[in-house]
């Protein structure tokens, strides 16, 4: 392990048998444990069908248990930690003596071509230290001086951060889950959708469709919508996809658009004529318990290939075409049906003749109306964790400690890091250079 | 009703002689490298060349790509895979930059590793009938059309070259302590140190990762209505980072070295390119555009 030294608390812990529970609970190796299991059971649940899977895996309480249990791990592991990385990262041991340094992970001795003043060399060295970038502070400890450097301190704080930022994520999405709800709901222009959770309605005032240069790529549906509360507005603008309205935590997201058709019924011997609003899964009953129809699709530019099969060229609106099945009483398929715009088609029923023919259509649109309170909160968490990783892997905490020995002409350097010995080997080797080079410098212009 | 856009020729043609072009570039970059490897030092600086070269051309492919469709080429199963293999270089020579030229060695395992990335794109659909790459021009689907896609897929490109650098890391480490010091293997850099170069792509990958789950959720939430929906790409994704996180804790607060930390390393490169590669083919979702 890497570590400078070692945590006060967790010898105050392991003493009693709670303490001795709560280190396993707080524990890296229990972390692992279930991070695996995690991705085990992540693995499992997507060879199954994705629903069968959110209800019998992610939905399980077993599952959250998993994800309970994680969570708890982690506050722990990060609430155990905050004391002792604190300390190291603001109260480093500054002075340390020559025996010290000479036991430390990477350390360099550099010998001087002439032994000079105590005073001189120290801050040659501390020049040295501060030209390569490091935060430089000459001490004056038992054995004499020594200078102490440091740089990137943040980085002690990084897991800390990343881990708190991973614990507001899950407090937020709790939070979010618990407040909010989530609904399906629509209609075409004129209609109001009643929202008795959020306790707020919302009025579908305008809507008008953009068709896209390419006309078979799904055209945007923008629709104008008031919401009020008690009557009064409390909020309002246009809707479209990736354009979501949001108010104090509500959102109405444009979810798809679909065809509402308007038919028209019209018994040829009484001459009597209904009016039908239907969407495209619509039942339309020709007679009372008898024939009816089962609309299947609406087809703005209506095609068949050369088998017959129906499809739409693109979204343009040029051949409207309103297809489905024609039952009969018993339920039995009977025969096709297309209704393209205002030809009438007739069927045969029990009192004569009946004339059905679309008459007209319109868009609908499908909104998914939810309600978050914890985004503040998870956009909270989701930047904290984000910083955390930043500083976890590019700021890199180390610190050197020099000393001189003016009988040999020789000054030691030590170096510890919290993460990249690697680097720390490197550093050093870098710092003794330019020590060497600064002495070279000023040995020449005195000699 | 899938459209697509209508490309001049001249376009189109450039497109596809880049394509070749960077594709053959690479394959001779890829002979230069692996000449170096088996003892011939002096190919080392040779290769770099060629591979700077080979980025050049892809970079050029990329542009006319670009232009040709009137938007980033971050959509669909090529212009991911190219933006993924361009980023995997790019990486790899800034690293090599970095080196200042005392090795060239990682590149012998990252370029064969590219070109097998390049046959999936352009091979084995036509070996594997269930696989289809196409390399047409769509325009983008409404929902796609919003600027959190362009940081959500540079995020996920960015960390899938980043792992797979240190994938190819993790095979030469493996081959420098089975095979001691025979034969080409003489020519790697010592364990300790591709350890270390294997830990620093994976930070990076993961700093990425995570920036591309988080960007993930807010797109979804902005365009579907909900953060996640336990989608298969989504989840494989997160078994990515499962994995990454797992290695990353061992290596440090476990103070796990060498072979387990290799084999999570190789482990969580396999969950990576199944989030690519096998989600879509094996397993459906809502991600399956294209
Ligand atoms: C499951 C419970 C977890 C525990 C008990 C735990 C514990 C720890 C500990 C003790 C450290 C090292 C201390 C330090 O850098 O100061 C650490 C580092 C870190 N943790 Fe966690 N952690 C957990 C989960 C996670 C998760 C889920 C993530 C993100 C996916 C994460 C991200 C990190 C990162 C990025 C570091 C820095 C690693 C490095 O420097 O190599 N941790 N964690």
């Amino acid at each position: 392990m890497l570590k400078e030294k070692k945590g006060g608390a967790r010898r105050e812990l392991s003493a009693k048998p709670v303490g001795k529970i709560l280190k396993f609970l707080s524990s890296m190796q229990l972390g692992i444990i279930l991070l695996l299991l995690l991705a085990a059971i992540s693995v499992l649940a997507t060879l199954r069908e994705h629903d069968a899977a959110i209800q019998s895996i992610y939905r399980s309480w077993w599952y959250l248990g998993v994800m309970a249990f994680t969570a708890l791990n982690l506050l722990l592991c990060t609430v155990r930690r905050i004391k002792p990385l604190t300390r190291q990262a603001l109260y480093p041991q500054k002075e340390q003596s020559a025996e010290a340094i000479a036991k430390m992970p990477v350390r360099e001795t550099v010998v001087l071509a002439k032994s000079k003043p105590a005073e001189k060399v120290i801050s040659l060295v501390a020049n040295a230290f501060r030209r390569r970038g490091l935060k430089a502070e000459i001490i004056t400890g038992a054995q004499g001086k020594i200078v102490f450097a440091q740089k990137d301190v943040c980085g002690y704080f990084g897991s800390l951060l990343t881990h708190t930022g991973l614990l507001i994520i899950l407090l937020g999405a709790m939070y979010g889950a618990l407040t909010g709800f989530e609904r399906q709901g629509g209609g075409i222009v004129g209609d109001r959708i009643s929202v008795p959770e959020g306790n707020f309605a919302i009025r579908i005032m305008d809507m008008w469709v953009e068709h896209e240069e390419d006309p078979t790529v799904r055209p945007r549906v923008y629709s104008d919508v008031s919401v009020t509360e008690g009557g009064r507005e409390i909020a309002g603008g246009v809707i479209a996809i990736n354009q979501p309205l949001r108010f104090g935590g509500n959102t109405i997201y444009h979810t798809t658009f679909r065809y509402v058709s308007e038919i028209a019924v019209r018994n040829t011997s009484t001459g009597e004529t209904s009016m039908y609003r239907v969407w495209d899964r619509d039942y339309l009953p020709l007679e009372k318990d008898g024939i009816h129809i089962h609309f299947l699709a609406f087809f703005p530019n209506f095609i068949t290939n050369e088998e017959g099969v129906p499809s739409s060229q693109n979204y343009l609106p040029e051949n409207p075409v309103l297809a489905g099945i024609l039952y009969d009483d018993k339920e039995k398929p009977q025969s096709h049906v297309y209704l393209a715009l205002n030809e009438p088609v007739t069927f045969s029923v029990a009192g004569g003749e009946l004339e059905v023919t679309l008459t007209g259509f319109q868009h609908a649109v499908v909104y998914t109306i939810t309600r978050n309170l914890g985004r503040p909160i998870l956009v909270a968490g989701a930047l904290m964790f984000i910083l955390g990783l930043y500083l976890s892997f590019f700021q890199q905490p180390r610190r050197f400690w020099a000393v001189y020995d003016q009988k040999q002409a020789a000054v030691l350097v030590g170096g510890r890091s919290y993460r990249s010995r690697f680097q720390l080997e490197q550093e050093l080797l870098q710092l003794v250079n330019e020590i060497t080079r600064r002495e070279e410098e000023e040995h020449g212009r005195i000699s | 009703m899938a459209g697509y856009l209508e490309i001049s020729p001249l376009g189109l043609a450039v497109e596809n002689i880049l394509f070749t072009a960077a594709a053959v570039a690479y394959l001779v970059a890829t002979a230069g490298y692996l000449t170096y490897v088996f003892g011939l030092k002096k190919f080392g600086p040779l290769a770099a060349y060629l591979l700077r070269f080979s980025f050049l051309l892809h970079t050029a492919f990329l542009v006319t790509r670009t232009v040709n469709a009137g938007r980033l080429p971050l959509v669909g199963h090529f212009e991911f895979g190219n933006v993924f293999i361009w980023a995997c270089v790019l990486f790899y020579l800034w690293g090599e930059w970095r080196l200042q030229g005392k090795d060239y060695s990682v590149g012998a395992f990252l370029t064969p590793l590219i070109v097998l990335y390049l046959g999936y794109l352009t091979v084995i659909p036509q070996l594997v009938e269930k696989i289809n790459i196409s390399r047409a021009h769509k325009p983008l689907q409404p929902v796609l059309q919003s600027n959190w896609l362009q940081v959500h897929v540079s995020a996920s490109v960015l960390g899938y070259a980043c792992f797979s650098l240190a994938f190819a890391v993790a095979l030469m480490w493996l081959l420098k302590t089975w095979l001691k010091d025979k034969s080409f293997v003489r020519n790697l850099p010592e364990p300790q140190i591709l350890e270390e170069y294997m830990y620093r792509a994976s930070g990076l990958g993961f700093l990425f990762q995570s920036i591309m789950i988080i960007t993930g959720a807010i797109w979804a939430d902005t365009s579907w209505g909900r953060y996640w929906g336990w989608d298969p790409k989504e989840v494989w994704a997160l078994i990515t980072w499962f994995i990454f996180a797992v290695y990353l804790h061992a290596r440090f607060t476990r103070g796990w070295r060498g072979l387990r930390t290799v084999l999570l390393v190789i482990v969580g490169w396999v969950a990576m390119v199944f989030t690519w590669v096998g989600v879509a083919w094996l397993l459906t979702g809502i991600h399956s555009f294209g």
